[in-house]
Parts: structure tokens; C-alpha cells; sequence
């Protein structure tokens, strides 16, 4: 399987990137300035005012978690701009500076909000770990993981706010209503006991997830899992608190593993793991459930670009195809780009996906190559829905030609030699009637009868030809001379055959031949035409090439489109070339199928 | 002589009845479809209509209604290169005198019909 980019559609896409490109590099080199700006700023502000100052590890601990997340979301959002979690990365690291910032600025209504912030913190860093490696979590399972967190410590965090008091020692709580230290305390131990035991549901979900995944999927959601025990850790610790000291060195435990978890994310997608994960994933998703119905999702899953298009390629119709075999049209949104899947140098499928996943070609690759026999599969059944409605379109089409032929049949029959043959017998019934009174004017009857039945037998004889051509029975060639003769354009007929091909095989050739010409002399406006019959090992070719002034086309409904769905219900193959000012060239290719012996 | 009118889309067969018909019959016009026929029969009031089944705008029998309904409805004779069997249901319906196959029109056999 190789990968190649369309550049003539790649290129629009091009051109529009770096506007864009270049605004996130600036917004990532401003986050990264503040990022440093903030740490920087909790160093230099005097550490008695920090109120984690126990111990100098807690105030390095403090400052690294901050630095880790900022830093390690970067360069992660750069390596993953689509849908990875370096954004949130970024988010969960200055949501922990501004809330140790805001504690320590001994400004009250700064030090209210930090004092939320700090505890928004842990809900924040869940949405994280219950969504890695997206940026959001996939599946309601994952949100209802994160939802006790939000709850606890959102709503109810604020109506803590409401009751509490943080004492003398410290900046005001602008949010205290009323001053009721027992609700207070007895709102923060329910938020802690809400917490252990939403922290311990969702390390046992993680954990089963951990023992459930591919062993390259394990890599990468070791750090998760080592986050989310260390959350459980930090929960455990604060019921204990309530009751008495608990160790120090946990709680150093518990920030020092948050402080990794950033830093082992950033070597995962470094080293390229989440790609061969995500990959992994694909290639058994794919082996659960091959069918081409899904595969578009399970490719937008694993490349994690919701708006993946996906089309195949279908030579015989030279279109791109959906899964149902309807053609699609695969212009790019300004933000997307094509890939073109290619196998043996032939076009298999294209992918239209987001510009950004350039960065990841790893991702992509990978993805384009598990998905490999399944795209192929999915390309076949494309192209037999595609053939199979074009057979049920010509077979209508046959029908509804037959029908026309018929009806147009009936018209000439009752438009022409039946209303001769009436008039000619009220004619001879008044001749009749004249023969022995007026025998000059019966005479004249007669005489004019007789001219008109020969005009009668002549729209006869025509009629009879369009039905089908008796002459053929005598050969192909003989017929097509019949042919040439009656064209009011020169032609040139030259025929090399030996043997004669099946009934049906000789009226195709003849219907070509009869159709082309009679397109030559009303279109064509051509000074001559040439009509070659050429024996083939497996195929006869009949060929009808004119200098006229071209522009053909097999328009829906015409006299070529019958012709095509004629030539190809006999298993042929119809070719028209007919550019503009160029002539026109009809070739059709009937299959050699030997004559019935007589 | 009574007039007529000779309604039918084919000129070849209108002039024929025309010269069969004329010993008996004032041909007084002709119309090639159902809208010019309705139009000339106010118009000229002929005692007899000719009328041909097949039109190119409408069918024989339409028109018949249409003019049964005028104020001096003209008796109608209908006629067609078809078969009577083919139109036979509605020939029962339609309040028309009778039906000639076209090629048994002649003078005698239209004055027969009309009685």
C-alpha cells in the first residue's frame, strides 16, 4: 500500500495552511511565555505567603506540575494538532498555576476564586486521563467517570463557598453568605467521600481498561492509570485528613506522579506510540467488524477526524464512488487535504481529511495500512453496486428503447402504408362504383390508386429495414454496402472478415455502423467518412470515423446511449472520441461469438 | 344534399373522401384535429360529422361529446382505420349515429347509416 498526496487538489488546500499554521505557532509561543511567566511569578513571590511551604519539595513539586503540563501540552498539541490532548494539556497547567497565583495574591476576591480553582483542579486533570489520548472523552462511559468530579466540585464547591470561613489568617471569602462552620464541614466531608468513591470507580475503570487493551495500547495508558491511582491516592488522603495528620511524604507521592504524567504523554507521542495505538486499535475494531459500512467510521475514529470523507476509486466509470457505489465529489473544505491510497500504482480510495493530520504521517500511514484490505474490500463492493446499478439503468433503458421502437413503429405503420392502403380502398370502391357510368373517371382513379400504392409499398419496404435488416442474412458486408450506398455522405468501407459472427453479433455491428452514419449526415456536417470491419482474435471492431465538427456526446436517451446499452447487453464495449472541431471517431468492440451452423 | 364535415388528421384521406363523398354529401369543411373541429362545427353548422377516432390533440369520441353539447349538435359518424372491436365499449357508450371502417367509406354507405 502506498501513500501519495493529489497535488493538484492538495495544492489549493496548501496555500490556505500557513495563515493558519502560523497563528497557532504564535498563540503556542505567547502560552508558553505566559506559562513561564506564572511559574516564574510563584517562585519570586515570598514563599510565606505560599500556602504549601511544609517542606521545599512541596514548592518545587507545585511549580514542576505546572511547568510539565504547559510544556508537555505544547509540544504534544504541535506533534497532535487533531483532536489530541495537548490543548487540555496546556488548559489543566495554567488552571493550576492561576489557582496557587490567585491564593497567594492576598487580594480577597482573587484569593475566592483561587480558592475554587484549586479545587477545580482534580475535575480538570479527570476529563484528562478518562479522555486520553482524545481531547474529549469518547463515549458517555467516560463522561459519566469525569461527572462526579464536576459535581462535586463545581455546584457544590460553590454552596461550600457560601458556608465557609477560612479565618483570621487569611485573605477574605468574598462568596461567604453565612458564617456556619458545621454545614461547611459537613459539606466538605460529603465532597470527600463523593470523591474517594468516584476515585476509586474510575481506577478500577482505568485499570480495567489498561487489562483489556493491546499491548501497544498498554504503553500508552500506563500514565493515565499511574494518574488516576494517584488521584485516588489524593482522595484517600483527604477523608484521612479530617480524622487526623497523615504523611507528608504522600502527599508528595501523589504530586509528583501528576507532575509525570504529562512528561511520560509527551514521550508516548514523541516515540509515536499513540499512532501505532490507535492503529492497533483500528486493526482489531476492523477484525471485529469488517463490513465497508463502517469502515469510514472506524477510519475517522482512529485518525480522530470526525469529517473524514472517504470515496473509492472506480476505473470503469473513471469516478470517485461511495460505499453504495454513488458517486462523490471529493472537493476539500479549505482546512482539508486528499490523500489518494494507492496499491500496485493503482488508485484504491482517497481519504479527505483534516490538513492538520500532515504532521502525522505516522498516524496515517499507519491507519492507510491497516485499513489496507479493507479499503480494497470496500472498493470491490463499491464497484459491483456501482455496476449493478448501471445494469438495472441499461436494462430500462433496453426496455424503454424497445418500447419507443415499438410505439414509433405503430405511428409510421398508421401514419403511413395503412392510411394509403384505406384510401386506396375508398379509392378503388369508387372506381367501382364508376366503371359502368363513367368509365374515364374510373379509369383516372385507378390510374392515381396505383401510384399511390407505390408509395405505400415504399414506406413499407423502409419500415420492414428499420425492423430489421433482411439484407443481413446475406452478410455483414453486403449490408453495410446497403448502408454506405444510401448515405447522401461519401464513405469508404472497408471490411476484413472470415467467417461469419452470431445473428446478434452481425445486427450490433450493422446497428453501429447504420446509427453512426446516420448521425454523420445530420451533425456531423462532414466532408467524407470512412467505415472499417476488422476481424480481432477475440472481438470484432467496428469503427466509424468522420471530419466533421465533433462535440458528440452519449447524452441520456439519444440514439448512442441506445446504441452503448445495445453493444454492452451483448457483452461489448462502445468508445466514442469526438472532440470538437476534431471529428468524430465511434468505436465498439463486439465480442466474437461463431454463428450457429444453418 | 346534406352538409358534412370531414374531420381527420391524414390530407391523403380527406381528399379521398372528399371525391367519394361529394356525389351525395356538400362537404362544407374540413379539420385535420378535435379543437379546429368543435370550432368549424359552431361555426358552420353542418348537419354531419365525419369524424375520424384517432386525433393527433384528443380522440373521436371527446369531440363527439363536445359537440353533442352545441346548441345545433350535428349528427355524427365515426370512423377509423381500426378495427370497430377495438373501440367497441366505447362505441356503446357514445351517443354517435354509427361507426365506418375507413376503408368501406363511400357515399352510399355513410346515407345508408344516416337512414
Amino acid at each position: 500500500v502506498a501513500v501519495s498526496e493529489v497535488a493538484s487538489v492538495g495544492q489549493a488546500s496548501r496555500r490556505e495552511e500557513p495563515l493558519r499554521g502560523r497563528l497557532l505557532v504564535a498563540t503556542r509561543g505567547a502560552l508558553l511565555v505566559l506559562g513561564v511567566a506564572a511559574g516564574v511569578a510563584l517562585i519570586v513571590i515570598p514563599a510565606s505567603r505560599v500556602p504549601l511551604a511544609g517542606h521545599p519539595a512541596d514548592f518545587v513539586l507545585v511549580i514542576a506540575l505546572g511547568w510539565s503540563f504547559i510544556g508537555c501540552g505544547l509540544i504534544v498539541w504541535q506533534r497532535w494538532p487533531i483532536a489530541g490532548p495537548g490543548a487540555l494539556m496546556v488548559g489543566v497547567g495554567f488552571v493550576w498555576f492561576a489557582a496557587r497565583l490567585a491564593l497567594v495574591s492576598g487580594w480577597s476576591p482573587l484569593f475566592t476564586g483561587g480558592m475554587w480553582l484549586s479545587d477545580l483542579w482534580p475535575a480538570l486533570f479527570t476529563v484528562f486521563i478518562v479522555s486520553f489520548p482524545r481531547a474529549t472523552p469518547k463515549s458517555r462511559g467516560g463522561w459519566l467517570l469525569a461527572a462526579p468530579f464536576l459535581f462535586v466540585l463545581v455546584p457544590l464547591e460553590f454552596v461550600w463557598l457560601l458556608f465557609f470561613d477560612p479565618g483570621s489568617g487569611s485573605p477574605a471569602n468574598e462568596l461567604l453568605v453565612w458564617d456556619k462552620p458545621a454545614v461547611a464541614s459537613a459539606l466538605d466531608l460529603t465532597q470527600r467521600v463523593i470523591l474517594l468513591a468516584a476515585s476509586l470507580v474510575l481506577a478500577a475503570a482505568l485499570a480495567r481498561r489498561w487489562l483489556t487493551a493491546t499491548a501497544a495500547r498498554r504503553v500508552s495508558l500506563t500514565p493515565v492509570l499511574v494518574g488516576a491511582c494517584a488521584v485516588l491516592l489524593s482522595s484517600s488522603l483527604a477523608v484521612q485528613a479530617r480524622y487526623g495528620a497523615t504523611p507528608h511524604w504522600l502527599q508528595l507521592v501523589v504530586l509528583a506522579a501528576w507532575a509525570l504524567v504529562p512528561a511520560a504523554v509527551l514521550v508516548d507521542v514523541l516515540r509515536a506510540r499513540l499512532a501505532r495505538s490507535a492503529v492497533s486499535d483500528l486493526v482489531v475494531e476492523l477484525s471485529a467488524n469488517p463490513a465497508p459500512a463502517v469502515l469510514r467510521d472506524a477510519l475517522a475514529r482512529a485518525l480522530g477526524d470526525p469529517k473524514l470523507r472517504l470515496a473509492f476509486w472506480l476505473p470503469e466509470f473513471r469516478t470517485y464512488a461511495g460505499p453504495d457505489g454513488l458517486r462523490i465529489d471529493l472537493e476539500p473544505a479549505p482546512d482539508q487535504e486528499i490523500t489518494v491510497v494507492e496499491r500496485g500504482r493503482r488508485p484504491v480510495a482517497a481519504l479527505v481529511h483534516d490538513a492538520a493530520l500532515r504532521s502525522q504521517p505516522e498516524l496515517l500511514d499507519g491507519v492507510v495500512a491497516a485499513a489496507g484490505i479493507a479499503l480494497e474490500n470496500a472498493r470491490l463492493q463499491s464497484e459491483l453496486r456501482a455496476q449493478m446499478a448501471e445494469l438495472r439503468a441499461s436494462r430500462a433503458r433496453l426496455v424503454e428503447a424497445g418500447d419507443s421502437a415499438r410505439r414509433r413503429l405503430e405511428r409510421n405503420l398508421h401514419d403511413g402504408a395503412q392510411q394509403r392502403l384505406v384510401a386506396l380502398s375508398v379509392a378503388l370502391g369508387l372506381a367501382e362504383s364508376k366503371i359502368a357510368n363513367n368509365p374515364e373517371a374510373a379509369a383516372a382513379l385507378l390510374c392515381s390508386a396505383r401510384a399511390d400504392l407505390a408509395v405505400g409499398l415504399e414506406e413499407l419496404r423502409e419500415i420492414a429495414r428499420g425492423l430489421h435488416p433482411a439484407i443481413l442474412s446475406r452478410g455483414l458486408e453486403v449490408a453495410l454496402e446497403g448502408l454506405v450506398d444510401r448515405s447522401p455522405v461519401p464513405v469508404e468501407l472497408k471490411v476484413e472478415l472470415d467467417g461469419r459472427s452470431s445473428e446478434q453479433v452481425e445486427a450490433a455491428a450493422y446497428y453501429v455502423v447504420a446509427e453512426a452514419l446516420t448521425n454523420v449526415a445530420r451533425y456531423a456536417d462532414a466532408a467524407a467518412a470512412q467505415v472499417t470491419v476488422h476481424a480481432e482474435p477475440e472481438s470484432l471492431r467496428v469503427q466509424v470515423v468522420d471530419d466533421g465538427v465533433g462535440g458528440a456526446i452519449v447524452a441520456p436517451g439519444s440514439g448512442l446511449q441506445g446504441l452503448r446499452d445495445r453493444v454492452e447487453a451483448i457483452g461489448g464495449h462502445l468508445d466514442l472520441q469526438s472532440p470538437v472541431g476534431g471529428g468524430t471517431r465511434l468505436t465498439s468492440y463486439l465480442p466474437w461469438t461463431e454463428r450457429d451452423p444453418e | 344534399m346534406p352538409t358534412l364535415l370531414i374531420v381527420d388528421d391524414h390530407a391523403c384521406f380527406r381528399a379521398i373522401a372528399r371525391t367519394a363523398l361529394g356525389e351525395r354529401f356538400r362537404v362544407v369543411g374540413e379539420a385535420a384535429d378535435g379543437a379546429h373541429a368543435v370550432a368549424l362545427a359552431r361555426e358552420l353548422r353542418p348537419e354531419v360529422v365525419l369524424l375520424d377516432v384517432q386525433l393527433p390533440d384528443t380522440d373521436g369520441f371527446t369531440v363527439a361529446a363536445d359537440l353533442a353539447a352545441q346548441d345545433h349538435p350535428p349528427v355524427v359518424v365515426l370512423t377509423s382505420s381500426c378495427d370497430r372491436s377495438d373501440f367497441a365499449p366505447l362505441l356503446r357508450q357514445s351517443r354517435v349515429r354509427g361507426f365506418i371502417e375507413k376503408e368501406r367509406l363511400s357515399a352510399d354507405a355513410l346515407a345508408d347509416l344516416l337512414g
